[in-house]
């Protein structure tokens, strides 16, 4: 008996050991936040000149809003610069900043609110994170503020502002917009004698035009293709949901999920398209085929283009994905959102700071795209004269795809992600790694969708 | 009476010295782990209170989730393949080490070096330059007049990435060897060489045996950990690519736990594998009577 309880804390302690490696990091970044509210919150109060809010006569009495978002380091500094911006500006308003990298930032987050802490202006993302904290009622409805002036949509694309509002509720406010584009070097398919993509190609044209660099040049003809991105596409395209519209299970018929992956299984057969495990080689965005001039394609969201075109540094053209019936299966998505959560104190000033996150120039001026092309018509026309060719060159594709799309699904269960994992590392991997058929794939894809909605309800 | 109460002070000010202990052990330990076994039974998602539920979670995991079975046969080859890896690596560097006179210090402080930065980004970066399909790796294979590998991206050789990587980070192994090392006593070596015997016999009869209580803590400290290997999978692979081969059983609890937000489920599978690490570590206890010499027999 002793043994096995020594044993048993032997291994407690390990498993313990190993968890609470996690929560340091955890401790180490709230600590940083921390330091950097704290010279923020300097920088603010020492700036007493500015526009006051829309106060009104008196002086507006003093609030502390907490903002919680996830990024990389220049969405860091940026988001910093447009806060001490914001506090000059409002000498009443406190912010506390709060930030991570998106690892770990639903982690963070969920903590948060389990412990009645939601920050009062978080950042959110589209699909099942959405439904996820709209069905736990979570977040404020940002309505009342846009009928009371407080939030100006007047100048927002009102197709995107469409994908924050879950059950007649405007949950978030999108930030920027994506949406998936083909990116294409046109020196490799001007060299193997194929011609461009351009608006109103299909499948079969990016077939011919893979096939043919393949077999001119040596080099694949594309990378193979992301079922979690392009599959929904290709569904929508075809007039189907990637959802069904009750959230119970796929959306789409077996049909399509064949046909899509029969085109990639083909193309890998002939060596138009490489093998996975060239794929997985290749994993990371800048070490992508097209990158290396080992592929005249691939197929991205837009906001991801800049690095990429960076990495590859040689011009890369943009279109849109390969029709028929592009407009209807292209979308644009909200790169992100804020959100202000419900049961905040200050709500109306979480209000206000979102207004001038999506109407003002000086914001876009200081991260100038970096999340996602703004939604605000006007900013994003005064904000591409002051950007670099590979970043007008989105915003062009961004006007391109907003003329040829329809609104985005917004019918994302709460098992979502679950789905996708289920699709994206397990069953698209089988079929292109030929170790099951795209039959088979359809209908284990079908009936573990349905079982994983069912769990989750 | 008085004495009685003298007593209670002076144990309150033992319990007082050894509170930061205590309020650790039970507020970060204790509880937490009390309170996921709790959670196994519900399901809770983090957003909403947890919903009692029963034996639901454990009866998936049993019968019907693939991918839970699937791990722990991935977790079972890793542990079984790379703790002895990493044991062996150790054991032949501790003796190298154990006879260098000049310069021991350094030597091993780099030996020790890979176990620091174990699971650190970096080294994920390195481990997929160095097997990748023009890394390090496969170019000395071409130049030996073998064909290159797809190390990352093929599902046989996947996991072996990773096992090298465990069997590479030996120090802290090594470091106990070589304590254990030292401390067997010169004149047994004296004694048999005189009487003739070669180094491989006095390996096996006189070191081997006299290290067994060494090799006995070295493979329950290994074991567990090998169990609970997560980093480097996820900073190499991330999602138990290529075709799940390293999918481990703690990177699926935590998937889990943080991409599918099924707390309650994540609360049973570590359950499961503390039961599995537990029984584990006793049967290898239990067993050590038959293979563990102590040297003086009145202390066991």
């Amino acid at each position: 008996m002793f043994t096995v309880l020594l044993a048993l804390m032997l291994a407690l302690t390990a498993v313990l050991s190993a968890c609470g490696g996690k929560s340091d990091n955890g401790g180490t970044n709230a600590a940083n936040s921390n330091t950097a509210g704290r010279s923020e919150n300097g920088g603010g109060s020492n700036a007493g000149s500015g526009s006051e809010g829309s106060g009104g006569g008196d002086a507006p009495k003093p609030v502390t809003l907490k903002v919680l978002w996830w990024g990389g380091q220049t969405r860091h500094d940026n988001t910093l610069k447009i806060i001490e911006l914001y506090q000059q500006q409002n000498p009443h308003v406190t912010i506390e900043p709060e930030f991570t990298g998106f690892d770990g930032y639903w982690e963070k987050l969920s903590a948060m609110v389990a412990g009645n802490n939601t920050p009062d202006v978080l950042q959110m993302n589209f699909g099942e994170y959405l439904t996820q904290y709209a069905k736990n009622d979570v977040l404020a409805d940002l309505n009342p503020f846009v009928e009371s002036g407080i939030i100006d949509t007047s100048k927002l694309d009102a197709g995107i502002m469409e994908s924050g509002v879950v059950d007649g509720k405007l949950l978030g406010i999108p930030l920027g917009m994506n949406a998936l584009t083909v990116i294409y070097d046109p020196e490799l398919i001007k060299q193997a004698g194929a011609q461009e993509p351009a608006l109103g190609w299909t499948w079969d044209d990016f077939k011919a035009i893979a096939r043919t660099v393949h077999q001119n040049l040596g080099i694949y003809g594309s990378p193979t293709l992301e079922a979690n991105n392009i599959l929904e596409y290709y569904a929508r395209q075809n007039d189907q949901k990637f959802f069904s519209d009750d959230g119970t299970g796929v959306g789409f018929d077996d049909q399509i999920f064949i046909d899509y992956f029969n085109m990639q299984v083909e193309l890998i057969k002939e060596g138009v398209m490489p093998s996975l495990d060239v794929m997985q080689q290749h994993s990371a965005l800048e070490d992508q085929l097209i990158v290396h001039g080992k592929a005249p394609f691939d197929v991205r969201w837009s906001n991801q283009v800049v690095a990429l075109a960076k990495a590859a540094n040689r011009p890369l053209k943009l279109t849109v994905l390969p029709g028929p019936n592009t407009e209807k299966g292209l979308f644009l998505k909200p790169a992100m959102f804020f959100s202000v959560a419900k049961d905040s104190k200050n709500a109306e000033e979480a209000a206000k700071f979102i207004n001038f996150f999506v109407n003002s120039l000086e914001v876009e001026e200081i991260q100038k795209g970096e999340r996602g092309v703004p939604i605000n018509a006007e900013i994003r026309e005064a904000i591409s004269k002051q950007l670099d060719e590979v970043q007008k060159n989105m915003f062009d594709y961004i006007d391109l795809a907003a003329a040829n799309s329809s609104p985005i699904d917004t019918n994302y269960p709460v098992g979502s992600a679950e789905v996708l994992n289920l699709l994206g590392t397990d069953i698209e991997d089988r079929i292109l790694f030929a170790e099951m058929s795209p039959e088979d794939g359809a209908a284990k894809f079908r009936e573990q969708t349905a079982d994983i909605l069912a769990r989750k309800r | 009476m008085a004495t009685r109460k003298a007593g209670g002070y002076r144990n309150l000010t033992g319990y007082a010295f050894i509170s930061p202990f205590l309020i650790g052990f039970f507020g970060l330990t204790v509880i937490p782990v009390a309170m996921t076994l709790y959670l196994s039974f519900t399901d809770y998602n983090m957003l909403r209170p947890p919903e009692w539920i029963g034996l639901e979670h454990y009866e998936r995991m049993f019968t019907k989730d693939e991918k839970f079975w699937h791990s722990l046969r991935v977790t079972f080859f890793y542990t079984f393949t790379a703790v002895p890896l990493r044991l062996i690596v150790a054991l032949a560097i501790a003796m190298l080490v154990a006879k260098i006179v000049r310069g021991a210090g350094f030597y091993r402080t780099v030996l020790y070096l890979p176990s620091i930065i174990g699971g650190s980004v970096a080294v994920a970066v390195m481990w997929r330059q160095l097997f990748g399909l023009e890394g390090a790796i496969n170019t000395i294979l071409k130049w030996l007049g073998l064909s290159g590998v797809s190390w990352l991206g093929d599902p046989k050789y996947a996991i072996w990435t990773l096992i090298l990587l465990y069997g590479w980070q030996f120090g802290s192994s090594m470091l106990i060897f070589l304590a254990g090392l030292k401390n067997i006593p010169n004149d047994y070596y004296e004694a048999a060489s005189v009487d003739g015997a070669g180094s491989v016999t006095m390996f096996f009869r006189i070191t081997l045996p006299l290290l067994t209580p060494v090799i006995l803590f070295n493979v329950v400290i290994q074991l567990i950990n090998g169990f609970l290997a997560f980093t480097p999978a996820y900073v190499i692979f991330g999602d138990g690519r290529p075709l799940g081969a390293t999918l481990m059983y703690v990177l699926y609890l935590f998937q889990n736990a943080f991409t599918f937000f099924d707390m309650g489920y994540a609360s049973g599978m570590a359950w499961v594998l503390l039961v599995i690490v537990g029984l584990l570590t006793a049967l290898i206890f239990k067993s050590s009577e038959y293979w563990v010499h102590y040297e003086s027999k009145g202390d066991r």
